[in-house]
């Protein structure tokens, strides 16, 4: 991605966020206003006679727009059907029409009463209904029935509704009721059924007693983190942010984050949850996976990237590329798009990893960080591996790097266990067409599990575990990358090709070794800890670590209580390595090739030490027939010793049939005749 | 001229004078070895009441000495000296005698018996220079010879004796030789530097008295000393006994290791670990692992400290009132200097924090502050201060080195308060896992087999536990002796060469029907008793290779 770091103040400064130039253009002429269908991930500006609709995922700004034809008519709210085959415009407060796509006929369904207000609709792909009526006086949920083209009511809510705001993603529509509108009532419409949410009240402050501040729309926000539920609620007196969290049967309050201007707005990038402070132009980071209500950084603006240069100053006017950072026409779109309707642009929020990551002097959190990243895996990935080769080439005090370690073997084996890590494996070939074919209502096996799963994607399973009880979502909307890393996780051998084995080479001094040995010991714990297994190279190292201050004790006590796990790498280096100077360590190599049973290595080793009588009972015992005769001859021909050469040409004249007859027997048979004869009786 | 033993078996080559006193016999025994025998006349100034007979002296190697035989053996009969148990004194060339026990001894019968040392070693260096004299085998007596430090002789005579227990192994009674001296550079340094410093050798032997008086009190039992003997035969003096643990429990301790080191925050520094008396991990080289693991196995464990000192038995109290008062003679000019007993007992204890205080090394004037013991590394010849922190079954030592410490005392106290803070918690943890991996005292026994398997590259023994070692019948345990001996005896043929490392098995039935076997393979040894055992070779044989297979990772399986 480029760097191109010119924002829309000049200041280049510093910022975690950023949204890239060009937008998603989304204007036509006639247009009577811009409306997100989250359902299908469509930006749809209807005109007279016409919806024009944008995808938004995955999110392009040179996507096509797409035209279909509708009569003329008002439009209060439009979307399309999950299938995409109807489209359905609410035309007033009891009127919404319904056109199929295919044959291009309609039909309305309108509110039994002038009283009963349609406050909106949401298709849904619950299995019970398709589309759903939210009215003053409750729920209604709807079939539709294509050979009928109408719609059969199958069920109705009867509760009073103030206001409703609801999520595809969460498939959770919150109703807002009472004289404060703070007492909610909630439905989660996923495939697995409809779930009634306990009725529960929002907090608020008062400023004095008799003000009774009335809660709107546009401060209560559904956010979807980590397969979560959240509801964030701004109280604008407290000038707080309250969240709760859905479980099944609960709404429990989480906490309460401060905030610091009267209109904020919420979105959701890779799990990291951004709060905007609108009026102060600036955007505060949390990660709360582990519950922490801590930001991820200070407070810092949104960038755009990408901006020509040129622009800059043309900004100013009211040029086509004009670019006004929270605008009052900015609308926050559920989870990270913005779409500023006076000009028609559609931005996406990014993170930027890499300042994040720089911002923060606290390493292993920063790697935690990273390590739940899954949108940019790649860069996460490569970042986490930067980051701790750096700490450790600055020598930062063992405890952290042990705590850094930690979190990078204990996040590969968690992948590992949800079987998130796999290289070859494709990634989700999530649609983003927003047809939910990923989403489980194909599976109904799905729904046995008893969380509220609607999908299979591993943070549900995980949370599954955590928390039987609680509500959950699918993520099946979650935008589809092409790139192979699919998770910021890092084997144990990338561990060591990017991080040890470089740092090796950058370390030379004495007391980095033992350095650099203690962090190797760390990861050989946290990695039996985790039951992974460690790559053998990683072992040599420790082997070449130990070896280079001379500790062959240690060494010996690594070896034997096996810390350093044995392999015919690790053997290798305890004879040719270390053990060239640590006769010793050699012979603790020797020992390994034998209980590895390296039967044919071995008796190379012991042919090579010159113990070839002790290389033959050796291969006679354990059938090692791949060693070659002559190496044996050579070496007993090396000898000098006329008896220990006979002894070897009977062995294989016996050991390997047909050997008698071979150039290489009569060969030594005449080197033999030849020998001056020693014995002397 | 005395009588001169000769075995039937040799060959006899040549016999000339060679100092007036003696007579050398040249000979080839049956093997085609080169001998040379000798004969040694008893005209000598100081020596015996009777005339000696002349038994068995060996001594080994003739490095660069082509032309001289490889090994050489004088045997040699006499009967000297009474009937005193055991001695051992430390000489430093002519006439110069450092330690004497038992002190009582007239100063005459002293003289003689160091003179027929001194006679010897001046003797066998002629062809030996290097590696002098080892053993004089006389009739009554084993004369023991250990050369400490150059020209510092340490000589142990012991009495032989058939009916009783008194029968030995030389490499044994050397290995106490051994340890005494390097436990007394541990604590003190060298004799040569001790001596260097003060001419006059008061101190160097008022150092010395105190010093082995406080060792040889562990080998006392009633009035009476009991050096190891044939009993131990399946016991290695100077090796480590080590810990077995899982992969799991290494990388724990290991993991405390590091946190000690980073503790101490010198690289120089060292930590040694120990579960009950057996070793978990050291950092130290292996010389110095061995010495402070037999230095803290007799008076640190926890086994040691709950003993509270049993030993300081009244016959010792009363000896060491002896040596102060002898040692106040010898060091006329040593008013007021306070010598150090590191191996004096009872004086450890633990204290409320964890680390063991001792008065040993005094307390510091003022605050009663006991001062923190100091030891010597072999190698490096550091001084180091010595830590021990003890947790349930634990015991952690730890080596700091005292240039390191610029504010002594101060620095160890902080030292260790920030352990206290910062490792107590992983040292809980490790203790845990060890006591729970923990067999019990007998975990190392082995049903129907008794043994004894030394590492020699690692300085590293495991053998029976001593319980059921006491099992054996005598017959097995004197058979296993002489094999022992044997072995020791092909050993110090190759000596010290590691590529001459030579496989060696010897397959004994004795008399009472038990098997007695040793191995030996690439430096590393095993002796195994089958007692009730099968009468057929192939079963022994097959014993062997079961245990080897189990227990030694195949090392002394025959190929």
């Amino acid at each position: 991605m480029s760097r191109n770091t010119s924002s829309s103040g000049g200041s280049g400064a510093l910022s975690h966020a950023y949204i890239h130039y060009p937008p998603l253009r989304c204007k036509n002429n006639g247009s009577t206003g811009l409306f997100y269908d989250d359902g299908n991930k469509l930006l749809i500006s209807p005109t007279s006679n016409q919806v024009v609709s944008w995808k938004t995922s995955p999110y392009t700004p040179q996507v096509a727009s797409t035209t279909d034809t509708i009569t003329e008519g008002p439009v209060l709210s439009i979307r399309y059907s999950l299938d995409l085959k109807l489209i359905a415009v609410q035309r007033s407060n009891n009127e919404v029409q319904f056109w199929v796509k295919e044959t291009g006929d309609t039909f309305s369904q309108k509110s039994k009463s002038e009283s009963d207000t349609i406050l909106g609709f949401f298709w849904t792909d619950c299995a019970v209904c398709d589309i759903v009526f939210v009215k003053t006086s409750g729920l209604d949920l709807y079939s539709y029935v294509p050979e009928l083209k109408s719609l059969e009511l199958i069920d109705s809510k009867k509760v009073n509704v103030s206001w409703y705001i609801y999520t595809h993603e969460s498939r959770l529509v919150l109703l807002a009721s009472g004289m404060q509108c703070k007492s909610f009532m909630g439905y989660q419409l996923s495939s697995a059924g409809i779930i009634r949410l306990p009725r529960f009240e929002m907090a608020m402050a008062k400023s004095d007693v008799n003000s009774k501040p009335v809660l709107s729309a546009e401060d209560v926000h559904i956010v979807t983190v980590y397969g979560r539920i959240y509801c964030l609620q701004v109280d604008r007196v407290a000038m707080l942010l309250h969240s709760y969290r859905f479980y099944r049967d609960a709404v429990i309050q989480q906490g309460s984050l401060p905030v610091y201007s009267t209109k904020i707005a919420v979105s959701v990038v890779d799990n990291v949850l951004l709060i905007h402070q609108v009026d102060a132009k600036v955007i505060i980071l949390y990660d709360i996976f582990a519950d922490s209500r801590t930001p991820v950084s200070a407070p810092l603006p949104l960038l755009i990237r990408g901006l020509p240069r040129g622009n800059i100053s043309s900004s100013q006017s009211a040029n086509d590329t004009s670019v006004n950072l929270y605008s009052d026409d900015w609308n926050f779109l559920v989870p990270d798009l913005v779409c500023d309707v006076s000009t028609g642009f559609l931005w996406k929020i990014h993170l930027d990893l890499e300042a994040i990551s720089a911002s923060s002097s606290e390493v292993p959190l920063v790697l935690e960080f990273l390590q739940r990243r899954k949108l940019e895996a790649k860069k996460a990935k490569d970042l986490c591996l930067e980051l701790l080769r750096s700490i450790m080439i600055e020598r930062r005090p063992l405890p952290v790097i042990f705590r850094a370690v930690n979190v990078l073997v204990t996040s590969f084996a968690y992948s590992l266990k949800t079987g998130s890590y796999s290289k070859s494996t494709p990634v989700n070939s999530s649609s983003s067409s927003g047809v939910p074919e990923n989403s489980s209502g194909n599976k109904p096996g799905e729904t046995s599990g008893g969380g509220f799963s609607t999908s299979d994607s591993e943070d549900n399973i995980n949370l599954k575990k955590e928390n039987g009880e609680n509500l959950m979502v699918s993520e099946d909307q979650q935008e589809s990358q092409s790139q192979v890393v699919t998770s910021a996780t890092i084997p144990p051998d990338e561990l060591y090709t990017f991080v040890f084995a470089s740092v090796e080479e950058e370390m030379s001094a004495f007391a980095d070794a033992s350095y650099l040995f203690s962090i190797l010991l760390e990861f050989i714990r946290s990695a039996n800890l985790e039951k992974i297994k460690v790559h053998p190279n990683i072992y040599v190292l420790a082997v070449r670590l130990l070896g280079r201050n001379e500790r062959y004790a240690e060494l010996g006590q690594f070896v034997l209580n096996k810390i350093i796990e044995p392999s015919k790498e690790v053997a290798v280096e305890l004879l040719e390595g270390v053990g060239s100077h640590n006769i010793q360590t050699r012979k603790l190599g020797v020992d390994m090739l034998r209980q590895l049973s390296l039967h044919h290595d071995y008796v190379v080793l012991l042919v090579q030490d010159g113990c070839y009588l002790e290389a033959l009972r050796y291969a006679r015992k354990h059938k090692v027939s791949t060693v070659r005769p002559s190496l044996f001859l050579e070496a007993a021909y090396a000898s000098n010793d006329p008896q220990h050469l006979a002894a070897v040409l009977r062995f294989f004249g016996e050991f390997i049939p047909g050997f008698g007859t071979t150039s290489e027997h009569t060969t030594y048979i005449r080197a033999l005749a030849d020998m001056p004869s020693s014995i002397t009786v | 001229m005395s009588r001169i033993w000769i075995s039937y078996e040799w060959k006899f080559i040549s016999m000339l004078p060679f100092f007036p006193e003696y007579w050398m016999v040249q000979a080839f025994d049956h093997f085609g070895s080169f001998v040379v025998y000798i004969a040694y006349r008893a005209t000598y100034q100081h020596t015996y009441h009777h005339p000696p007979a002349f038994k068995s002296i060996r001594f080994s190697g003739s490095h660069g000495h082509s032309s001289l035989p490889e090994w050489i053996t004088i045997r040699i009969a006499h009967n000297v000296v009474n009937d005193t148990e055991a001695i051992v004194w430390v000489c430093e060339e002519l006439e110069k005698i450092l330690f004497f026990f038992p002190a009582d001894l007239p100063f005459p019968a002293q003289l003689s018996v160091i003179g027929l040392s001194e006679g010897l070693i001046t003797f066998t260096r002629i062809f030996s220079p290097e590696a002098a004299c080892e053993v004089i085998e006389a009739e009554l007596h084993s004369h023991v010879f250990f050369e400490a430090e150059p020209d510092i002789w340490m000589v142990m005579v012991v009495a032989k004796s058939k009916e009783t227990e008194a029968i030995w192994r030389i490499e044994a009674l050397r290995s106490v030789l051994k340890e005494i001296h390097s436990l007394f550079i541990m604590f003190h340094g060298s004799i040569r530097v001790l001596l260097d410093k003060e001419p006059g050798g008061g101190l160097t032997r008022s150092h010395l008295f105190t010093f082995i008086m406080d060792y040889l009190n562990d080998f006392l039992v009633g009035n009476k000393f009991v050096l190891p003997n044939f009993r131990d035969s399946l016991k290695q003096r100077g090796t480590v006994q080590m810990l077995t643990v899982g992969r799991e429990a290494a990388i724990e301790v290991q993991s405390l290791v590091g946190a000690l080191d980073s503790c101490m925050g010198n690289t120089s520094s060292y930590s040694l670990i120990l579960f009950q008396d057996l070793l978990v991990s050291t950092t130290l080289t292996p010389d110095d692992t061995t010495n402070l693991f037999s230095y803290a196995t007799s008076r640190l464990t926890p086994r040691v400290l709950s003993s509270g000192g049993s030993s300081t038995w009244s016959y010792l109290r009363k000896g060491n009132a002896e040596v102060a008062s002898r040692s106040a003679n010898i060091g006329s000019g040593l008013d007021g200097f306070r010598i150090v007993r590191p191996l004096q007992h009872g004086k450890w204890s633990k204290g409320k924090d964890g680390f063991l205080v001792t008065d040993i090394w005094g307390v510091e004037v003022g605050n009663l502050v006991p001062t923190t013991p100091t030891l010597w590394l072999q190698q490096t010849e550091h001084k180091m201060y010595l830590c021990a922190y003890q947790h349930k079954s634990l015991t952690i030592i730890l080596l700091i080195p005292v240039t390191s410490m610029l504010n002594g005392e101060e620095g160890i106290s902080m030292l260790k308060q920030q352990l206290v803070e910062n490792v107590s918690g992983k040292i809980v943890k490790v203790e845990e896992k060890l006591a729970k991996g923990w067999g019990g005292e007998n975990a190392y026994h082995v049903k129907g087999y008794r043994y004894l398997l030394v590492d020699g590259d690692r300085n590293i023994s495991r053998a029976s536990p001593p319980g059921k070692v006491t099992t054996l019948t005598k017959e097995s345990l004197l058979a296993i002796n002489k094999v022992r001996e044997d072995v020791d005896l092909e050993k110090s043929r190759g000596n010290g060469n590691h590529n001459d490392e030579k496989d060696l098995e010897i397959c004994m039935r004795a008399k009472n029907n038990a098997w007695v076997i040793a191995r030996s393979t690439r430096g590393k040894e095993l002796y195994i008793v089958l007692e009730k055992a099968n009468e057929t070779l192939l079963y022994a044989s097959e014993a062997i290779e079961k245990f080897s297979d189990r227990y030694c990772n195949g090392a002394f399986s025959l190929d």
